[in-house]
């Protein structure tokens, strides 16, 4: 028994921890590699909830602007047919007129989504054109 | 002044200490480990409209999906719903944070009766919120 006790009383047991930095950095390495960052990007948008206090305002005439989409995705606005291209100059043109108009995009349920997306992307190069609602038009069956 | 800067340049080597330098780059991978967010949620396949007023939306741990597929089928959470699910589900939701952000990713040849029926059954079920944040998840034009 006293044999085995002296071996070990001989040499003190190492474990080598100067590699320890070289691991751990290899380690944050391929981490920060492999990470795929999520940015989420889009359009930010806010409606106001639906309870039975919500008023309904009435506009009519120069105080709503009407930009609708049908179901081949075509654009007017009011009755004319126009290229998306137009809408910001003529959401300019309306609120020079009326500043507190309300720009309603209507879009036929069939109609392709991405060309609403387009559409409001369109009015929302115009800095002025803060009170916009989105509504849409059923199919007629 | 220059004989003494020389002086005690030739007297010392440097050393930096590197004992702690694991214990630092330890204490990083932990910081990384504890604030990596998973994502579970596999979606649908949806492709994204381009839009040139894309921003960023920065609390992405307030964002709650809605993916719309071509054929306008709507999923939360993974599984597929009705719009009419979706009012319990966000009033759910919205009860455990106030501060939620709806994210909806629809393809941009999806119809847009559910995106539309979507928003309003957000503006039902979310009813106690002052305002129903909405994001188009749109990607940046080139």
């Amino acid at each position: 028994m006293m044999r085995l006790r002296r071996p070990m009383a001989m040499q003190e047991a190492e474990i080598p921890t100067a590699s320890m930095a070289d691991i751990s950095f290899l380690l944050i390495v391929f981490f920060m590699a492999t990470a795929v960052f999520a940015r989420d990007k889009g359009m930010k948008l806010a409606v106001p909830p639906k309870t039975e206090e919500t008023k309904v305002v009435k506009l009519s005439g120069k105080k709503l602007m009407k930009i609708s989409i049908n179901d081949q995705g075509q654009v007017f606005v009011g009755d004319q047919p126009v290229e998306v291209s137009q809408i910001p100059d003529l959401v300019r043109q309306h609120l020079a007129e009326t500043p507190d108009a309300v720009i309603l995009i209507r879009t036929h349920e069939r109609a392709p989504y991405g060309r609403m997306i387009q559409v409001f992307d369109e009015v929302r190069k115009v800095p002025e054109a803060t009170r916009v609602a989105l509504k849409s038009i059923r199919a007629e069956s | 002044m220059p004989r003494l800067i020389k002086e005690s340049k030739r007297e010392g080597r440097v050393l930096i200490p590197t004992a702690s330098m694991s214990d630092i780059a330890t204490l990083l991978i932990i910081f990384f480990v504890l604030t990596t967010v998973f994502r579970k949620e596999v979606g649908l396949k949806v492709i994204l409209p381009q839009a040139a007023n894309t921003e960023r939306i920065l609390k992405s741990r307030d964002l709650a999906n809605i993916y719309i597929d071509k054929e306008g089928r709507i999923s939360v959470d993974d599984k597929l719903v009705d719009p009419d699910r979706i009012r319990t589900i966000f009033r759910a939701k919205y009860s455990e944070n106030t501060a939620l952000i709806v994210q909806i990713k629809a393809d941009e040849q999806a119809p847009y009766g559910p995106v539309d029926k979507v928003i309003v059954a957000l503006r039902e079920g979310m009813r106690d919120a002052p305002q129903i944040r909405i994001v188009f998840a749109t990607l940046p034009k080139r």
